[in-house]
């Protein structure tokens, strides 16, 4: 089996698009959250989001044409292509390798649905667009990403909620380890939805303003969205091409609570660490920093922490959560904290769990590296991803000296 | 064009099921393919909202409670009940142990989940008194990744649980994702499928997306039980059928045809065998000329003219998501009805309009059912 590195990051975000305007906010802790413009939220009492407001698909894909692609396709497309960017890779010797991508996604193109459905409601079922069904399917996201790219290999859409990102990291480390694939864009992509947004209020899950994880009084997400993507391939290539290598990506666990459809669950999410950690073939003193799912509703936070104090004893590495700054970004949310990750690691630095004012006794002696990023040497950190479905999925990096 | 190779398992399938309109279970479903039964239902009286025609290959008598018993059925969504009837028929229908704490997942395949409940859903933020007013008890169906979630909870399954958003290649995808899921410890026994329903959403999209054919719509679900081929052959074991190898491409939607014939051919040698000895190979063929044209043209230059093609979907209607495991059923199927297959090389493909395209290689045993005859069905001259 092959040794597999990441050697590119792309960001599409609300706190920055590309590695150095991204990585420049997770280290001040500048919010990505505003007031809702993508629909009318005047009927909303809590009208905050995390939009990617300055998002101009036009000026950062090449090939695809934004008129035949659905918001959360042009993410992952304008991710991969900054990520490819990031990597030093020159995308013509790319479009001739095995390549290929897997993107992770929670609600996939539910934008043109949304579409679709006002259409339905103004003007009955003869009404709709033509062109519209064609845009609906979840796996336009990974095609996005190929067809932009040129890649002519894997090109798959994994919908696992809000842990997909994670689990899309993972597929492309088999298929580069393998040998099946020798480079494999990975991450996720989402957009702000009117009946997520409605949905997550309606379960009493949306903060007012802000998202502020693991703070005694968090009061839920805010929703949020855009694009990450990671370039993996091989060590040896990696080397051979004198490419800057972020880490190593060690290993994943992925599991199931089989329990609760919406509700966390400790013994779940503690297993599921258990088994990222024996496939990467570490243990949990071997971690210095826990990139959290970190959502910001009281029962994420505390049964995450639960389980990490389970796994880890009562002295745990520092674990912080991005979504403190991004929001909720749904299926791209675990790729954009390995991202932030793995920043992190190149420039030394924890990122910031911002917003956080009180200790919560009931969460034990977690640190989330409260407000203020912080200066460390990091050389293996294990990133969470948790959803809907107990989806649970966790990767494992590690720097390569 | 991405091909398992060294290191990924040879998957053995121990066992399947079939939610589907011309029958349920391993055994409904074989029967109609052997007798070349299709679908076709008065669909008029399923739904308040209009549909665009009152027949479609849909299930309108399943019943989930039918088969799971009321307690819990009231609230799920048709592609929740139809994925958990589904892989419980594949868990019954198996022998692999299915209780191994942690060791037995689900991979689901669907194109964009239950379509029908997220459009309620986002329906009511607009004629709702106010935009919240949802019925919260729908919000994780209308989520992609229910029927795989609900299914675990549903059977105790605690392994790795996915949804894979891959339309028309779901099948494949499923499948190689499964064997590098197993291929990496990550579990011992998967529930690989998909699942798609019928509703209104899904008819007009439909019709938009069919424009000019005649297509029948379709729903339904099939899953199979696979494993390590060579785990269970090392437990004494038997398996129904084996995927050797597969294969996956993506190119301009024009380039299908060679996308499709390079699938074809990779899977092929990575299955080491030659094209001379595939009986037949199950197409994605539904009634549309460009693509599917293109599929014939990527199976004729990858296979010749020689093999039996098994068409499903005239029988199944088009489901999408479901119409690869349909396809993989109708081979199992055809093993199972004509003992002259026994042991012999069979090929499945996925083209989608997207410009991907893959193949599957499978070695079939012969399995005797309860009426075991041999016709052909759901094929014509390749």
């Amino acid at each position: 089996m092959r040794r597999v590195v990441v050697t590119g990051l792309g960001p599409v975000s609300n706190v920055g698009t590309g590695v150095a305007d991204f990585g420049a906010s997770v280290r001040a802790g500048r919010s990505g959250v505003s007031p809702i413009t993508s629909f009318d939220a005047s009927g909303f009492p809590h009208a905050n989001a995390g939009e990617v407001r300055d998002f101009a698909p036009k000026e950062l894909v090449e090939r695809l044409d934004p008129a035949e692609w659905g918001r959360s396709s042009l993410f992952a497309a304008a991710a991969a292509r900054l990520a490819v960017a990031d990597a030093g890779l020159d995308p013509a010797e790319l479009a001739r390798a095995e390549a290929g991508s897997v993107m992770g996604t929670t609600s996939g193109e539910s934008q043109i649905i949304e579409r679709l459905t006002e259409e339905e409601v103004a003007g009955g079922w003869e009404s709709l667009s033509p062109h519209l069904p064609r845009q609906v399917p979840a796996s336009r996201l990974a095609y996005a990403v190929n067809r932009e790219l040129g890649l002519t290999g894997e090109a798959m859409t994994l919908a696992t909620a809000c842990s997909a990102g994670n689990y899309a990291i993972g597929y492309a480390y088999d298929l580069v380890r393998s040998g099946a694939a020798d480079y494999m864009v990975a991450g996720g992509a989402d957009s702000v939805l009117r009946w997520a947004h409605a949905g997550f209020y309606r379960l009493g899950a949306v903060a007012k303003h802000v998202s502020s994880p693991f703070d005694r009084d968090r009061s839920g997400i805010i929703t949020a969205e855009g694009g990450a993507a990671l370039v993996l391939e091989t060590l040896e290539g990696a080397r051979a091409r004198g490419a800057r290598v972020y880490a190593e990506v060690l290993g994943y666990g992925l599991n199931c609570d089989a329990d609760h459809m919406v509700s966390p669950h400790p013994e779940g999410i503690a297993e599921c660490m258990r088994r990222a950690h024996a496939n990467a073939g570490i243990t949990p003193d071997d971690v210095d920093y826990i990139c959290a799912h970190g959502t910001g509703t009281p029962a994420n936070d505390l049964a995450e922490a639960t389980a990490v104090l389970d796994v880890f004893g009562g002295n745990p590495p520092p674990i912080s959560s991005v979504k403190s700054m991004l929001g909720h970004t749904m299926g791209a949310s675990s790729a954009f904290g390995a991202i932030a990750s793995l920043i992190g690691m190149r420039d030394g630095f924890l990122p910031p769990t911002t917003n956080f004012a009180n200790h919560d006794p009931a969460l034990g002696g977690i640190d989330p590296v409260p407000n203020e990023a912080r200066p460390a040497r990091v050389r293996i950190v294990q990133n969470n991803g948790f959803a809907f479905g107990g989806n649970n999925a966790i990767t494992v990096f590690g720097k390569v000296s | 064009m991405n091909g398992t190779r060294a290191g990924v398992p040879t998957l053995a399938i121990t066992g399947w099921s079939a939610v589907s309109p011309i029958g349920t279970g391993a055994d409904g479903f074989t029967e109609a393919v052997r007798e070349g039964r299709g679908g076709g239902a008065d669909v008029s009286g399923m739904f308040d909202a209009p549909l665009p025609s009152d027949r479609a290959h849909a299930i309108p008598g399943f019943r989930a409670s039918d088969h799971l018993g009321r307690k819990g059925t009231r609230h799920l969504d048709r592609s929740t009940a139809l994925a958990l009837v589904a892989t419980k028929l594949a868990l019954e229908a198996t022998d692999a142990d299915v209780a191994a704490d942690g060791r037995v997942g689900v991979v689901l395949g669907t194109t964009a989940g239950s379509v029908r409940t997220t459009s309620e859903f986002s329906r009511d933020t607009l004629v709702q008194e106010r935009p919240y007013l949802v019925n919260p008890v729908m919000f994780p169906s209308a989520t992609i990744n229910c029927p795989a979630g609900r299914s675990a909870i549903w059977h105790g399954l605690r392994g790795v649980n996915a949804t894979v958003a891959g339309g028309q290649m779901s099948g494949l995808n499923v499948l190689r994702y499964g064997a590098h899921l197993i291929a990496g410890g990550h579990s011992d026994v998967l529930l690989a499928g998909a699942v798609e329903e019928f509703s209104p959403h899904m008819a007009w999209g439909h019709r938009a997306l069919t424009h000019g054919y005649d297509v029948p719509l379709g729903e339904g679900s099939a899953v199979f039980v696979v494993e390590d081929a060579e785990r269970v052959r090392a437990q004494g074991r038997l398996p129904e059928a084996e995927v050797l190898a597969s294969a996956f491409g993506s190119g301009a939607p024009e380039d299908t045809a060679r996308t499709l014939e390079s699938a074809v051919t990779r899977a092929l040698r990575l299955a080491g065998v030659d094209a001379d000895g595939v009986w037949g190979v199950a197409t994605g063929e539904h009634g549309i000329a460009g693509i599917d044209t293109a599929e014939d043209e990527g199976v004729r230059a990858a296979l010749g003219g020689g093999p039996v093609r098994v068409r499903v979907k005239p029988l199944v209607g088009e489901c999408n998501s479901a119409s690869g495991p349909f396809q993989l059923a109708a081979l199992l199927a055809r093993y199972r009805s004509d003992p002259g297959l026994h042991g012999r090389v069979s090929v499945l493909t996925s083209v989608s309009a997207d410009g991907a395209a893959g193949a599957a290689v499978v070695r079939g045993r012969h399995m005797p059912g309860p009426t075991a005859t041999t016709a052909p069905a759901g094929e014509g001259s390749p």
